[in-house]
């Protein structure tokens, strides 16, 4: 088996990834990237819709910059977030990242007359050439930025294990490249884990395809500690049908060159949510809207999974043309996007939580092992904190570099992966599941019991359900072919063992914490609690199994106002 | 002899985005080939999928995989039109999967024009290659002057339709020039469009422009539009990519524009194009060398070499004269 | 019906036969044309790509003359047409444009205001004479025609502009063939790219293409091609002979234009439609009409 040695890996080719990998390489640092679909082509970066201006960037007020540090801290973690990391990371988007995404070629849209077009309001966002495709120019660019550097790279390859040294630190990772059925072993001094915010552990996901925890699984099995893993987004405004257009969504953001945004009307035509109306900061207003939406379902007027219809029927079409895609769903299903609503549904989203980390290091609780991007648990949700992310990480690879160990990884690491892996193609006798079928039910499992609506009854029921997966399924796991070209079967029978671990560590994480925050709903704590978990809830791996560990949030510039209150009642 | 008459469909007869989302109804069976790369060459393989509403190719495909075909390999990642890695070909027009309505019934082949690595999954390499190959880049000639620059949407309106490609190489497969192989250099729709993003950006440095367009073949396009009928995100490749660059090519190469250039003279002085004058003017004399052509063309009219010489018309001669910019040389 | 008439280029040279059995077929079927004898080239794909504003200028000159009339412009050429509608559609978006037009349109004291209808002599087959007063009109069938359409490009695609979905789903050709008696043929050239636009510079690309086209329509059984657009004709006719070099059974497939088609049907001789001026002769045309052949002709074609 080859075995490609190196200064540093880095796991994934979304935003976090691609910038990690460039910083690493401008330092003069040896990298090898791999990712499990295509560079800066799959992962959520692409769906980035539109790009949030930080700070006193063009033509900000003091306010707007403020209201944008809030609308962060509070809309998107709910405060469970270092905010003084928050600041360093607004900072650093204001002085350097659009001066260096535009040198670089990126084009912020702008007018016939030259001006950057943004959207009105409290919060501004810029678009990448058009609103609701930022993410597609975005990381195009970064993966031509990649090309460009001729850095090794390994695409639609799969890393399967994290490999250790004798000394426990991980020295790199086991590779699978499962269009030509290739393995080999990556060796490196560090190794970036930027494996993205959102997986498809839900029968609804807005993740990628080929995402399934991955991260998450392979570094618990390491020996990393997580946090927050229960704290789940949901988008309530994604296009029911057809089912492959989950992650087409009826954007509710403010329009760049508006004054208008979407609306959601239920299923007795009653208006139940305008963003411009119903969200006091004007922006991406996911948590409020899912209230909303609760309340709807409450009152069976809608359902999670449909019955209820969004869009732009209140707005001139050509607002909606002018600088977004947001009609491009209704115009592909033959309807004029002004005059029409969609029948939209609840779609798992971006995972908040994730590995620990020390957000001025990016170090996860292994050595040798860093983070970059969503899979870390300190932030939750721009394509601006990922590619900061990378930034951080690449910083603190190379500082620590002259003291990083160049030990091999343990030869029986990788024979032990080749095994699994191998063991994993059997197709023979007929009597076990696929693993795409096993899959499903893990999505199923999780969309019934882990879903918007939580309590420990659903939680343990959802446990019993993966225990028996894991006893009764997994074993018996059949594939049809045996064959090591483009065998999509066998990269699911992979998956399959990542996503069982993963959803357990979410449902445990989500048992834990005993109250309701944002869009973390449990219908026996209905309460946002600050008092007891305006909290890290962080899980170690022990011997005999987790260990639960608390640690509050500091709150130096924003802070809630209230000890405790039903979260429906909070507005955030 | 074998006579294969043409067949009316109903469906041609109203063929818009709207009968195409309502030609099937829940429940209803849609029936599905799929090309599969085990078993020889003209395996398909048949299956029968229940109609879902607003079903996709794509959410066909899962179907089958999920229910019939679990070792059926496809390619896909967001199922919304951004990654661009599902693009097949169904019923021999290329189409996204996840974009495209089914159809009553549909056969289901890979991508022409690139290698298959199993079933409906192409090699991407040889197009990411070419891509490559132009390193497609900006390279500033005046540094970078900070956020935001001066820039207009006028300037930019080509390279923003260019942005939205998402290379998913359904025009690549539909392109017929590109279907002749080493005939021609022929770069291809997609790779030009992933060019002319930064070829068209007035952001661009002079001496970067030239050096790329020194070794392009785009006048190999023959204008079929099949690249723009194909092209899921609706992109103008014709006349908002690939006139553009040839109008850049003819500014910086105009020796590689020859026969654009001749074509333009002859207007400029003439008012309508005589096809003998242009021949000889852009293949030289050796389009004569076909002699038995040439008294053929004599024979039939086809060619009148006393309107070539004397022939003007007054009136369409001065207009196009007046209209039509001079060239420096 | 009258309709102001602009041949092109191709229909006044090297496809002149295309103007003369135009004019007749008009004539019968009581169109009446008044040729724009002082209108210019469009500037095909070349000056479109290199001079766009004279393109545009050039188009809109024509559309102009049309409009002095207050005639509908008809064209017999697919390029041309989508030129026109090109150029009809930028003037309409664009008023900054138009006006840089119209000033230059000023100085030979002409205006246009952009309303002129343009259309093509197939669309004006269906559109303003109608399937049924053809069908009354057409004197003679040619049951013994396996035809192949060949659209080209121009007036199927870009969807833009002609708005298909689909560019195969245009039938109108088959309807056509149909409606004089005759037999449409399926095969997979119906509406692919003849190459013309590249052929005067190098013809490998045009012969390579079309050959499959042809190769295709012959082996599903036709007996002649037709085409509405006179640039595809110079392809598929004047370069068959290339095409059939090193060819073991050379092609031999007669092309008909549009305007032929729908001369003999109308009773015109194949002389009038100047049919023999084609470079692939037609080998017994009477074959095509009444009587189907019998099984010594069927030998030996």
């Amino acid at each position: 088996m080859r075995t490609i040695t190196t200064d540093v890996v880095v796991i994934g080719g979304g935003a976090a990834g691609c910038y990690a990998t460039l910083c690493l390489r401008k330092k003069g640092l040896r990298v090898v990237m791999i990712c499990k679909g295509l560079i800066g082509k799959s992962g959520a970066s692409i769906f980035a819709g539109n790009l949030v201006l930080s700070g006193r960037l063009l033509g900000n007020t003091e306010e707007q910059a403020r209201s944008t540090a809030e609308f962060l801290i509070k809309y998107h973690n709910q405060f469970l977030i270092d905010q003084k990391w928050a600041k360093r990371c607004a900072d650093w988007i204001q002085d350097c990242y659009y001066p260096e995404l535009e040198e670089i070629g990126l084009y912020l849209r702008r007018n016939d007359e030259g001006e950057v077009v943004t959207n009105p309001g409290k919060i501004r966002g810029v678009a990448a050439n058009v609103q609701g495709n930022s993410g597609v120019p975005f990381m195009d660019l970064r993966r031509k930025q990649i090309i460009r550097t001729g850095i090794e790279r390994y695409e639609e390859t799969v890393v399967t294990a994290l490999l250790k040294r004798d000394d426990g630190s991980i020295g790199g990772v086991f590779a699978l490249n499962y269009m030509t059925g290739e393995r080999f072993v990556v060796q490196a001094r560090a190794t970036i884990l930027a494996t993205g915010y959102s997986d498809r552990l839900h029968k609804r996901s807005t993740g990628t395809r080929e995402l399934s925890a991955d991260g998450i699984a392979m570094a618990w099995r390491a020996g990393a500690s997580m946090v927050n893993l229960e704290m789940q987004w949901w988008h309530t405004n994604d296009v029911a049908h057809p089912i492959t257009w989950q992650r087409v969504q009826i954007y509710p953001n403010p329009i760049l060159g508006s004054v208008h945004s979407a609306r959601m009307v239920n299923n007795a035509g009653e208006e139940f949510f305008d963003q411009q109306k119903d969200d006091p900061m004007a922006f991406g207003p996911y948590t409020l809207q899912l209230k909303a939406l609760y309340r709807q379902v409450q009152a069976k007027k809608a359902r999670y999974d449909g019955d209820y219809f969004s869009g732009f029927d209140h707005i001139d079409k050509k607002e909606i043309d002018a600088y977004t895609t947001y009609s491009k769903a209704y115009k592909q299903l033959g309807m004029s996007g002004s005059d029409h609503l969609l029948e939209t549904a609840v779609t798992a989203h971006y995972r908040q939580g994730g590995l620990l980390v020390d957000n001025t290091t990016m170090k996860s609780t292994v050595a040798g092992l860093y983070v970059a991007g969503g899979v870390g648990g300190h932030s939750n949700g721009l394509i601006a904190l990922a590619t900061y992310d990378g930034k951080v990480v690449a910083d603190s690879v190379a500082a620590d570099f002259d003291l990083l160990s160049v030990e091999p990884v343990s030869p029986s690491a990788a024979d032990i992966e080749e095994k699994r892996i191998m063991s994993l193609l059997r197709s023979e006798g007929s009597k076990g599941c696929g693993p795409g079928e096993i899959k499903r039910q893990i999505q199923e499992c999780m969309w019934d019991h882990v879903g918007v609506e939580k309590s420990a009854t659903s939680l343990n029921l959802a446990l019993e359900h993966l225990a028996h997966i894991r006893q009764q399924a997994l074993p018996a796991m059949r594939l049809r072919q045996s064959g090591t070209l483009a065998n999509y079967e066998w990269l699911d029978a992979l998956d399959v063992i990542n996503m069982l671990d993963a959803t357990e560590l979410i449902i445990l994480a989500s048992l834990q914490r005993q109250e309701s925050r944002g869009p973390f709903m449990r219908l026996d704590y209905p309460d946002t609690d600050n008092k007891n978990w305006l909290a890290a809830n962080i899980m170690h791996r022990t011997q005999s199994g987790i260990r639960f560990e608390r640690i509050p949030y500091e709150l130096p510039t924003f802070q809630p106002g209230f000890e405790r209150k039903p979260n429906l009642e909070v507005g955030w | 002899m074998n006579i294969v008459p043409f067949q009316f469909k109903p469906s041609q007869s109203q063929d818009s985005l709207l009968a195409r989302n309502t030609l099937l109804k829940l429940g209803d069976i849609v029936k599905i080939q799929v090309k599969r790369s085990e078993g020889g060459a003209n395996n398909y393989q048949s299956f029968e999928v229940p109609y879902s509403q607003h079903m996709r190719v794509l959410d066909a495909l899962n179907y089958i995989a999920d229910h019939q075909a679990p070792d059926l390999a496809y390619r896909w990642f967001c199922g919304s039109k951004m990654c661009g890695s599902c693009a097949v070909r169904m019923n021999g027009r290329e189409v996204l999967a996840c974009w495209e309505a089914v159809l009553p019934e549909m056969t289901i082949d890979p991508l022409r024009n690139l290698p298959v690595i199993r079933d409906l999954v192409v090699d991407r390499t040889p197009y990411e290659k070419r891509v490559a190959s132009y390193k497609p880049w900006l390279e500033r000639d005046e540094p970078y002057s900070g956020f935001p620059e001066p820039l207009t949407h006028r300037d930019m309106k080509s390279v923003s339709k260019a942005l939205d490609c998402i290379s998913c190489m359904a025009c690549y497969s539909a392109c017929p020039v590109i279907g002749l192989g080493d005939l021609t250099n022929f770069e291809g729709p997609a790779p030009l469009v992933q060019l002319a993003q930064t070829m068209l950006d007035p952001r661009n440095g002079a001496k970067k422009v030239a050096s790329t367009l020194e070794s392009i073949d785009i006048f190999s396009c023959v204008s079929c539009y099949k690249c723009e009928e194909v092209c899921p995100s609706h992109i103008p490749i014709v006349s908002m990519i690939i006139e553009p660059l040839k109008r850049k090519v003819a500014e910086v190469h105009p020796e590689k524009a020859r026969h654009a250039l001749v074509f333009k003279s002859i207007i400029a002085r003439r008012g309508w194009i005589d096809p003998t004058e242009l021949v000889l003017r852009t293949q030289g004399f050796k389009a004569l060398l076909n002699v038995r052509r040439v008294i053929t063309l004599l024979l039939r009219g086809k060619v009148n070499p006393v309107k070539t010489l004397f022939g003007r018309a007054k009136v369409s001669a001065a207009a196009a004269a007046r209209f039509i910019t001079k060239d420096k040389s | 019906m009258k309709l102001a008439y602009y041949p092109g280029c191709s229909a006044q040279s090297t496809c002149a036969e295309l103007n003369t059995a135009t004019l007749l077929v008009a004539k019968k079927l009581g169109l009446e044309l008044t040729q724009l004898f002082t209108a210019t080239c469009t500037g095909a794909r070349e000056l479109r790509a290199v001079d766009p504003l004279a393109f545009y200028s050039l188009n809109v000159r024509i559309l102009a003359l049309a409009e002095k009339d207050n005639l509908p412009v008809m064209t017999v050429c697919n390029t041309c047409t989508l030129n026109l509608l090109d150029a009809q559609t930028a003037f309409q978006e664009d008023p900054a444009l138009a006006e840089k037009i119209n000033e230059r349109l000023a100085e030979e004291g002409l205006h246009y205001s952009g309303g002129t209808r343009i259309t093509h002599f197939l669309w004006v087959l269906f559109e303003e004479i109608g399937e049924e007063r053809l069908k009354s009109m057409f004197v003679r069938q040619l049951p013994g025609l396996n035809v192949a359409a060949f659209y080209g490009c121009h007036i199927t695609r870009p969807p833009l502009q002609y708005g298909f979905v689909d560019s195969r789903n245009n039938t109108s050709l088959e309807r056509l063939a149909v409606l004089v008696g005759s037999q449409p043929i399926d095969y997979t050239g119906r509406t692919e790219c003849c190459g013309f636009h590249t052929a005067a510079e190098d013809e490998n690309i045009a012969v390579n293409m079309t050959a499959n086209h042809i190769a295709s329509a012959k082996a599903n059984g036709a007996t002649a091609m037709v085409t509405p657009c006179p640039l595809c004709h110079t392809v598929l006719d004047t370069l068959q002979p290339e095409m059939n070099k090193g060819r073991k059974a050379p092609f031999k497939m007669p092309v008909l234009h549009l305007s032929q088609l729908v001369g003999l049907a109308l009773g015109l001789e194949p002389d009038e439609l100047k049919i023999d001026k084609h470079v692939v002769s037609v080998s017994n045309i009477n074959r095509w009409f009444g009587r189907p052949p019998s099984v010594v002709e069927r030998e030996l074609a």
